[in-house]
């Protein structure tokens, strides 16, 4: 994708002015993906997304075991500012692979990926893949975000905060070089080995989908 | 303050009178020592730390490998490798503790840094600046905003401990009729 660096400096101011502003939003996603949890009881859940209040009190409040794990600071750890660049090094994008989802395998039921995996590129996105299915136990639910926005040369990304079954907070937590467009093929092609994969209509630029191990 | 023997054994503690609120009688406050199950010769006093009455503290300047058991609230604010357990009373991990060790209290105050598995009977509190990698079991946890935590969540909760009932009220009656107002001979009967 080229763009001029005007287009993309006016892009990148307007996109950091708009990634400012906590929002609320509700996902179709994280309806069915709770409607499963007040169902079931003593399930482990992982939130990939670092440790915060609201996520765990929803996840304990019904009865579930809670695991985090930031992905996106491990990234940052890892390979800076400039994720496309250095993830490219290969002893960074081993390092990264070393810290993270550092679990036992079948660990989890369901884990809310959220936009992490939004900024990897391959093939350290398939190996991420591979390792987030490992701790996921058969049938295990995972919920993801990608950006929808074809255009976008940088996406914002948060901090997703579980408000209601339905209703996610999203605290900006800054912007990063997007890495590819993420279309449904690719998607199905990432997820080939997922027992099924569930597309959610939004009507924002985030795309949803449900991905069953 | 540093004891004065501290390589050697000390006789168990006498029980320590109870503390006035605006000091005792004067007498030089008691000092504070926590005793560790590995080395039972050694005792250890924490260097520079606010000794309070009712609880004990290890300084940023003080490393301790081994086994901690403190029978009072106890801050830690240097470096600790071993288990450290507080049983009934409040531990705190002060902003400059690197632990890396298996905590177990009562409630459980983090601001530093932790690498191992945190147990308390009541609440779990992660501060902004806190660092946690390992597992967390307790009936309630809070994690401020920055704090940073990496591992599994178990609330175990208690049985819940009923608020004192308030005694039954008295039954509504009517009030006694007055003499007067007794239309027949039948008495009535208050419950």
């Amino acid at each position: 994708m080229k763009f001029s660096a005007a287009t993309r400096e006016t892009e990148s101011k307007s996109l950091e002015k708009k990634a400012l502003a906590p929002i609320v939003r509700y996902s179709n996603g994280f309806d069915q993906f709770s409607s499963v949890l007040q169902k079931s009881n003593g399930l482990s859940i992982l939130d990939m997304s670092g440790a915060s209040q609201a996520n765990v009190s929803f996840i304990t409040g019904l009865g579930h075991r809670i695991s985090t794990d930031d992905i996106l600071g491990t990234m940052e750890q890892c390979f800076g500012a400039d994720f496309l660049e250095n993830e490219k090094t290969a002893s960074k994008a081993q390092r990264f692979l070393d810290q993270t989802l550092t679990f036992a395998e079948e660990s989890f039921d369901g884990a809310l990926v959220w936009d992490t995996f939004q900024f990897l590129a391959s093939p350290l996105l398939d190996q991420a893949i591979a390792q987030l299915l490992r701790v996921m136990r058969p049938s295990g639910l995972m919920l993801f975000f990608f950006g929808a926005d074809e255009k976008a040369t940088r996406m914002p990304t948060y901090n997703y905060r579980i408000q209601d079954h339905r209703t996610l907070l999203l605290s900006p937590r800054g912007t990063y070089q997007n890495v590819h467009f993420f279309h449904n093929r690719l998607l199905e092609r990432l997820f080939h080995g997922a027992s099924s994969v569930k597309f959610f209509l939004t009507r924002d630029n985030l795309r949803e989908l449900i991905v069953r191990r | 303050m540093w004891s004065k023997r501290k390589e050697d054994e000390f006789p168990p503690r006498p029980e320590r009178p109870a503390v006035t609120p605006g000091g005792t009688s004067g007498a030089e406050p008691p000092r504070r020592e926590i005793s560790t199950m590995s080395t039972p010769s050694r005792t250890f006093e924490p260097e520079g730390a606010a000794v309070r009455s009712g609880s004990a503290a290890l300084g940023k300047n003080v490393t301790v490998k081994g086994q901690i058991i403190a029978r009072e609230d106890l801050t830690i604010d240097g470096e600790v490798e071993g288990t450290v357990e507080c049983h009934e009373h409040r531990l705190t991990i002060g902003p400059n503790a690197r632990v890396q060790s298996n905590l177990k209290a009562r409630e459980i105050v983090i601001h530093g840094s932790i690498q191992g598995n945190v147990e308390a009977a009541d609440k779990i509190d992660l501060k902004k600046e806190a660092k946690l990698v390992g597992d967390i079991k307790t009936s309630r946890v809070v994690i401020e905003d920055g704090a940073y935590f990496k591992g599994s969540i178990d609330i175990s909760k208690a049985a819940p401990i009923k608020p004192p009932q308030a005694p039954p009220a008295p039954p509504v009656s009517q009030p006694a009729a007055p003499a007067t107002a007794v239309a027949s001979g039948a008495a009535s009967t208050l419950k």
